[in-house]
């Protein structure tokens, strides 16, 4: 819609623009003209006095032409720059922000964008993974044993964990060793083997929390979305259940975060109730 | 310490070159059309084209500068020279059959008492419609001596004129007619009045 | 009047003998003088003469009194409240005002040349009101830096409106391209010079935009200023920095400012926010260079700790609550 604009608005200006500039040359071209053909007529008049109605006539076309010229640009004029003020407002608004605005920016893609097109993926993922993404991180970064950290970081930031599909790809087609990967993938905290749900919950287990009873909130969760003692993500893949340090929000312990969302003060009952407006299926 | 000072130094001498000009500056100057040296209006230049130049080079739109009927000065003449072309052919009602103005910006209408047999002594007013008039200076051209009684002047008409710094008629005028005036000077003719 | 003395007479024999016979009447009415009132008769009145006066003087007085008020506004918006959008409303104000209805006369800009003209020619008469629009600004910049660039000169104020996506000027082009703004200065102060007949404003003549405030003017300029204008959307301000000779003066008056826009140092972040927002390449190594600084106030509009933002982020933020 307002790309739309955009693009309207420009066309409008360079109509414009356009339709001044021929009006100019027009008028260049035929000034001269007129005034000649003005002239020869005028000799013609003092012969002939009946001629005399037809030259009035020409001085008025003439007169009337330039007058209406002034009109016609003057009304270009103004809607050249009427069309400039929406084409700024506008296209400014289109532009990619400069400054990122990091709060509001994170959580709006968190909650609004991204779930749709991930829980496509974690699907797929379940099923089958389309490799072609480490061919093609490969072929950017290189195939060397010095690449293995930064690809692997790659691998994650695309399918979000570390396929086993894609891990046995990268080592097919470079240097690499499982060996290698292995190592890299576990002793690295950022990096994790299992698929990760649509909503990442973070309980802080940080001093004040776990006096206030983190290990209880944990627990709860746990019963609540059914997750094994040796995993984090519900059969759902709705949540992924995480540890974390504080979130430096003490005062409001026990806390958890869903995405970028803090609850505050939990009990095991109400620590559930956090999770709900995320939850797809109403418990 | 030493900006401060330095500050000090600079502005007491813009103050005082501000002072200095204050005190030689007048209210207000504006752009006038000297007649006696326009090409149009000023005596002996006769049968030569008008000069328009005042409708060319002005910066406004139609031109600042508007052909003024002084009608103090007007003759109110049957046969205007400066309202017909007198070069031309006359019609049937023994008038010349085309009008000067290549803008048909000059009304001609009869006043005072009307003497319908002796139409050649009867009284005419010609008004200039401002709107229409871009200064050509063809009715000024011949609304002088020895047809005219010269009433029809090239006047800057100061709703309209932008008061350049440098005007840009004046920069072309080839007799320097265009001069910067004081303004009481430039109302000098009449009574000042603005314009409804 | 036409048959006003036997040689008019002779001439219009001579040039159009038929018109002579039509007009060879004998007139008993005046004609070797202008007919009054009392002549014509029928109760008929002589019209006055209209003759416009120019804009009164109590508002070309209020003009000057407006330009210092905006560049108070200006310099307040800008240093105490840091705050962009204000600065804009003012700057579309000043467009509005100063450019498209005073149609862009008098300016500092142009008023350099009359002031010069006054001091080196006794018979130059200077209006006060042109004094004091050149020397206002100045004084103004040596107390709080270039406050009439931002908010107030309605050729810079044009050419904020139209920055799209300024891309930065590599600083050498920038500081070579900058000197330019001198040698203008330095012609126009030449061409001011000559005696009166040969004189020439150039500054006024070769003023880019005030075509489009007059909504007329010289082909050659309106295309001249259009390119200006679509330059301006990805270079800050051309003419600005690069041509402006009012800019130089500012330039030696704000090196001198007690106050001006600044990256104070205890706020301050080093997170370079303010260096990438800044168009005009008066950011260098995380201060702001006052002489360049052309008061548009992005610095601060980008600020995490400052202005608009930090305002709206302190008002944003909410603890506890789930989404909603």
């Amino acid at each position: 819609m307002i790309r739309n604009l955009v693009r309207v608005s420009a066309g409008v200006i360079a109509a414009l623009s356009l339709l001044l500039l021929i009006d100019w040359a027009v008028a260049a071209v035929r000034q001269p003209k007129d005034d000649k053909l003005v002239k020869a007529m005028q000799e013609t008049v003092k012969k002939d006095a009946s001629l005399a109605p037809k030259l009035a006539a020409e001085q008025k076309r003439i007169t009337g032409y330039r007058l209406s010229r002034k009109r016609r640009d003057t009304w270009a004029a103004n809607g050249l720059i009427a069309a400039a003020i929406v084409f700024l407002v506008f296209a400014r608004r289109n532009l990619p922000r400069h400054v990122p605005a990091a709060p509001q920016r994170a959580s709006r893609r968190g909650a609004a964008g991204q779930p749709h097109a991930c829980r496509r993926q974690s699907e797929a993922s379940a099923q089958e993974v389309d490799v072609g993404f480490v061919d093609e991180a490969v072929a950017r970064l290189g195939r060397h044993r010095e690449a293995a950290v930064p690809l692997v970081q790659a691998i994650q930031t695309h399918y979000r964990y570390l396929p086993d599909e894609a891990l046995r790809r990268l080592c097919e087609i470079t240097d690499i060793t499982p060996a290698q990967i292995a190592g890299t993938s576990s002793f690295y905290g950022q990096f994790r083997r299992s698929p990760v749900g649509e909503h990442i919950v973070k309980v802080c287990h940080g001093t004040a929390c776990h006096v206030a009873g983190a290990r209880q909130i944990t627990e709860e969760l746990r019963r609540y979305l059914a997750i094994p003692e040796d995993q984090d993500t519900d059969a759902a893949r709705q949540f992924t259940l995480e540890e974390v340090a504080c979130l430096g929000c003490c005062s409001l312990a026990p806390v958890l975060m869903v995405d970028q969302h803090t609850a505050g003060r939990l009990t095991p009952n109400t620590a559930p109730e956090a999770l709900r407006p995320f939850d797809k299926e109403p418990a | 310490m030493s900006r401060n000072v330095t500050r000090r130094v600079a502005v007491t001498a813009l103050a005082s070159g501000a002072v200095f000009l204050i005190r030689k500056a007048h209210g207000q100057v504006v752009w006038q059309v000297n007649a006696s040296r326009c090409v149009n209006s000023r005596l002996g230049e006769v049968g030569v084209e008008a000069c328009n130049l005042c409708t060319s080079s002005c910066v406004v739109a139609l031109s600042a500068v508007r052909a003024v009927n002084e009608y103090s000065k007007c003759g109110r003449c049957n046969i205007c020279p400066a309202y017909f072309n007198i070069a031309s052919a006359v019609d049937e009602k023994g008038l010349p059959s085309e009008k000067l103005c290549p803008r048909d910006a000059i009304a001609r209408k009869p006043i005072g008492k009307q003497d319908p047999e002796d139409p050649a002594n009867n009284f005419y007013e010609y008004v200039i419609d401002e709107e229409k008039c871009d200064g050509c200076g063809r009715c000024v051209m011949k609304c002088k001596e020895p047809l005219g009684l010269g009433s029809i002047t090239l006047q800057v008409r100061y709703n309209r004129c932008l008061n350049c710094n440098r005007c840009a008629i004046s920069t072309d005028c080839p007799k320097d007619a265009l001069e910067q005036v004081p303004l009481p000077e430039a109302l000098k003719p009449g009574e000042a009045r603005p314009t409804v | 009047m036409l048959a006003r003395s036997p040689i008019a007479v002779l001439v219009l024999l001579l040039l159009l003998p038929w018109q002579a016979l039509a007009q060879a009447i004998e007139y008993s009415r005046p004609v070797e003088t202008a007919p009054q009132a009392d002549t014509i008769g029928g109760g008929y009145k002589t019209p006055e003469v209209q003759r416009p006066l120019p804009r009164d003087y109590w508002l070309q007085v209020f003009d000057v009194v407006l330009l210092a008020a905006a560049m108070g506004v200006s310099a307040w918006l800008v240093l105490k409240r840091r705050s962009r959008r204000w600065l804009m409303g003012l700057a579309i104000f000043s467009l509005a005002y100063f450019g498209f209805y005073r149609e862009g006369c008098v300016c500092p800009v142009g008023s350099i040349q009359n002031v010069t003209v006054a001091l080196t020619d006794p018979r130059y008469s200077i209006p006060i009101v042109v004094v004091a629009t050149f020397f206002l600004p100045l004084f103004v910049a040596m107390f709080f830096g270039r406050a009439f660039c931002g908010g107030v000169c309605a050729l810079g104020a044009m050419q904020e409106m139209v920055v799209l996506k300024p891309v930065k000027v590599p600083r050498r082009i920038d500081r070579a391209l900058g000197l330019l703004k001198y040698v203008y200065l330095l012609l126009a102060i030449l061409f001011a010079l000559k005696p009166a007949i040969a004189r020439d404003f150039v500054i006024c003549r070769f003023d880019p935009f005030v075509g489009f405030f007059r909504g007329t003017g010289a082909p050659h300029m309106l295309m001249i200023g259009a390119v200006f204008l679509v330059g301006g959307m990805f270079i800050g301000r051309p003419y600005c920095r690069y041509l402006c000779p009012y800019g130089a003066l500012l330039n030696w008056c704000t090196r001198l400012a007690r106050r001006g826009v600044s990256i104070t140092p205890h706020r301050e972040l080093d997170c370079g926010l303010c260096n990438d927002a800044c168009p005009y390449g008066a950011i260098e190594k995380m201060r702001a260079v006052r002489k360049d600084c052309l008061y548009c106030a992005r610095c601060y509009a980008s600020c995490p700790n400052e202005g608009e933002r930090a305002r709206a982020r302190e008002s944003l933020v909410t603890v506890g609550g789930g989404a909603k």
